[in-house]
Parts: structure tokens; C-alpha cells; sequence
């Protein structure tokens, strides 16, 4: 199990879905979880300094999933974060241009605890955090 | 051409590009732009002559005619072609849909647009309050039954020490007190409350009802729509055309995956592919 004060930054553009990543982290055991409604806004606060992991969707205003995950890949300071994107997208060509893009895990919604708690666990494993 | 409405709408969009056209022309145009006298037909028709007319001349002309424009920049020609085939197409579908009849199904769609969008909306706000309504009573729910599990715990630990006998008979009978006092009151209580936001949850259901038969209707009129819509495109896109997929990123979830390929109905078929590619 990773260190439970790892800080996690949820990003999706409804609510539910944030509060539900965001329960689902709570009973794995992680509770510092910050939000954020897009991904010009996530940008800002991981700019900000102190996140881990990012949880993200893919289909957002302002800035997607990808573009944020390839902003991520292209900054410096950020290029390091573990990116786990959890979208609706289900098309062979969104998998593949997430792992092109350097996406850490990729999950299809709908999707169940059992399966976040299983890909996170591996990205921990890939990233000697475990 | 029943429908006044529309023909002016074309043919003031018609007359824009004329006017547009006008001072950039090295011939003039074969057939006057606008006539008062003319019915609407024939005023669309000379519109769509004197465009393609202007084209054709230009095409033939080349650099001269661009070089002879007093007013034109450099990107005249090109801006002409997209005038031209937008002034051609707009012509088409004119006139399919006024052959078709399918200038009143449009219009009839159109008004029932606005609608659909309430409707939307309002299922959209009835599935948001009854997610929020399920994951209150989640929250309210879990601290209760964290606590009876705690609490059952930190008894049962007790009663093992009753049974390893590390325990004084002072102790023993505090704890039976405690037992008797959490069995009768603390865990019913609990179940209560937890029982009650249970049954908040299945309360918030109730919105599938409504929102199912809103987007019944909202369904039935998309499925006008597209079918009008289709009719149209058939007749005015052409042969090569028809196959063209819409290539995007942003799809948003597969409503219906049968017979599809390009897409993967699980995580099972997620992890799949990524291990198939190396990732």
C-alpha cells in the first residue's frame, strides 16, 4: 500500500463523478485529495506544487484529459506525475493515443472500486511508490 | 416555394455574395443579379448563373483577373471558389428541399429543437440531484456502520480477555452492562439510521421514471430529425462522400457497441490492447 498522504489530484468536469473518484480513494485509504473542473484548472494547481497522481478524465472544457496529460509529459516540473486517465472513451484509438501520450493507466467508465483500486496498485508497483 | 420565409432568407444571403462578387468581376455578369419582376425561382437561378459565370471567368483569366481588381487582395481567387461552393450547395439543398417537402419538416424540427433542450436539461438536472442525494446518504451512512463495526471490535476484545481470564470481576461487570446497553440500544439505533438513508437511496431512484420518459420523447424527435436530415444529405452529398467517417477523440460513451470494431465494451479489453502494444 502506497503512503495514504499521497497527495491526489482528481480531475473531471461533473461533480459526481469527482465526489465519487474521490470516495472511492477514501476507502482505499487516501485522503488528501484535491479537485479540479478542468484541465486548464488542474494545470494551475499542480503548477502550484505538492501533487502526486493525477486522476483524470479525458473529455473536459477548456483543456481535455490528453492535452493535459501531454502538458504534464511536457513540463519539466511535472513530467514525472503518474497520470491515471478514467474516461468514457472507449474507442482503440483514445487507448492508444493515451499510451502514446505517456498515460499511466487507462480506465474505462463505467467502472468499479475493485478496478481503480487494482490499477492504482499496479501504477504504484511500476513506480516503486508501493 | 411556398415558403417566403426561407427564399428570403436565401436570397438575401444570395444577394450578399453577389454584392461581394460585384466589384471584383472582369466580365459582367450574363444575367442582371436582381429584377423585381422576377419570381423567386428565376431570381435564385440567375444568382446561381451569375456566380458561376464569375467562376468560370476567373478560372479562365487566371492572374489577370486578380491582377485587373482594383479592390481584390491577393486571396481573392481562393476565397471565390469557397463562395462558389458554398452558393452552389446552398442552391442544392434549396432546391431539394423545396422538391422534397422537407422545408416544413425542417421547420417543424427546428421549433421542436428549443424543447428538447428543456427536456435535456431537465433530465440532466434530475440525474445530478439524485446522484447528490445517493452520496449524502452514503456519507451519512458510513460513519454510522464504521462505528458499530468499531465498537463491536473494542467489545469483542474485551470478551476475549473474560475468556483468557485476565479480567476482575469489577471489570466483568461493567462490561456485561455495556454489552447489554449496546446490544439493546446503541446498535439498534445505528440500524435504524442506516436503514433510514438506505432507503433515501432508493428513494432517489425515482427520477428513471421521469427522465425515461422524457428522453423517450427527445429520442423519437432525434430520430425525426436525423431521418429528414438523411433524406436530404443522400440527395445532395456526393457518391464518395457518403462513406466518410467523422473521425474524433471526443466521443463520449458508446451507446451501442454491436457490430463495432474500433472500440472495447470493458477494462478487460483496456488492458488487453495497452499489453498487446507493449505499455
Amino acid at each position: 500500500m502506497a503512503d495514504p498522504k499521497l497527495r491526489i489530484l482528481v480531475v473531471d468536469d461533473f461533480s459526481t463523478m469527482r465526489r465519487i473518484v474521490r470516495n472511492l480513494l477514501k476507502e482505499l485509504g487516501f485522503t488528501n485529495v484535491d479537485e479540479a473542473e478542468d484541465g486548464a484548472i488542474a494545470l494551475q494547481k499542480l503548477q502550484g506544487g505538492g501533487f502526486e497522481f493525477v486522476v483524470t478524465d479525458w473529455n473536459m472544457p477548456n483543456m481535455d484529459g490528453l492535452t493535459l496529460l501531454q502538458t504534464i509529459r511536457a513540463t519539466p516540473t511535472l513530467k514525472h506525475l503518474p497520470v491515471l486517465m478514467i474516461t468514457a472513451e472507449a474507442k482503440k484509438e483514445n487507448i492508444i493515443a493515451a499510451a502514446q501520450a505517456g498515460a499511466s493507466g487507462y480506465i474505462v467508465k463505467p467502472f468499479t472500486a475493485g478496478t481503480l483500486s487494482e490499477k492504482l496498485n499496479k501504477i504504484f508497483e511500476k513506480m516503486g511508490m508501493a | 416555394m411556398s415558403a417566403n420565409n426561407d427564399s428570403n432568407d436565401l436570397e438575401a444571403l444570395f444577394d450578399s455574395i453577389a454584392a461581394d462578387f460585384t466589384p471584383a468581376t472582369p466580365v459582367p455578369a450574363p444575367v442582371a443579379p436582381k429584377s423585381a419582376s422576377m419570381g423567386d425561382d428565376d431570381d435564385l437561378q440567375a444568382l446561381f448563373d451569375s456566380v458561376s459565370a464569375e467562376t468560370q471567368s476567373a478560372h479562365i483569366s487566371g492572374d489577370m483577373a486578380s491582377g485587373s481588381t482594383e479592390n481584390a487582395g491577393e486571396s481573392w481567387p481562393a476565397q471565390e471558389g469557397v463562395f462558389n461552393r458554398i452558393g452552389q450547395m446552398a442552391r442544392a439543398l434549396h432546391d431539394t428541399l423545396g422538391q422534397l417537402g422537407y422545408d416544413k419538416l425542417l421547420e417543424k424540427t427546428v421549433s421542436a429543437l428549443p424543447d428538447a433542450k428543456d427536456r435535456l436539461a431537465y433530465v440532466a438536472n434530475l440525474t445530478e440531484q439524485a446522484a447528490c442525494r445517493v452520496l449524502n446518504a452514503t456519507d451519512i451512512a458510513s460513519p454510522l456502520v464504521d462505528d458499530i463495526e468499531n465498537s463491536s471490535k473494542a467489545l469483542g476484545a474485551r470478551w476475549d480477555q473474560v475468556f483468557a481470564n485476565e479480567m476482575g470481576a469489577a471489570d466483568f461487570k461493567k462490561l456485561a452492562a455495556e454489552t447489554r446497553e449496546f446490544l439493546n440500544q446503541k446498535v439498534p439505533q445505528k440500524t435504524q439510521a442506516t436503514h433510514a438513508q438506505l432507503t433515501e437511496i432508493m428513494m432517489a431512484q425515482d427520477f428513471q421514471d421521469l427522465t425515461g420518459q422524457v428522453i423517450k420523447k427527445v429520442v423519437s424527435l432525434a430520430q425525426e430529425l436525423e431521418a429528414g436530415l438523411m433524406n436530404v444529405l443522400v440527395q445532395v452529398i456526393p457518391e464518395t462522400k457518403r462513406t466518410e467517417e467523422v473521425a474524433s477523440l471526443m466521443n463520449g460513451p458508446v451507446v451501442n457497441s454491436e457490430g463495432r470494431t474500433d472500440i472495447v465494451v470493458n477494462q478487460e479489453q483496456v488492458d488487453d490492447l495497452l499489453d498487446s502494444l507493449g505499455f
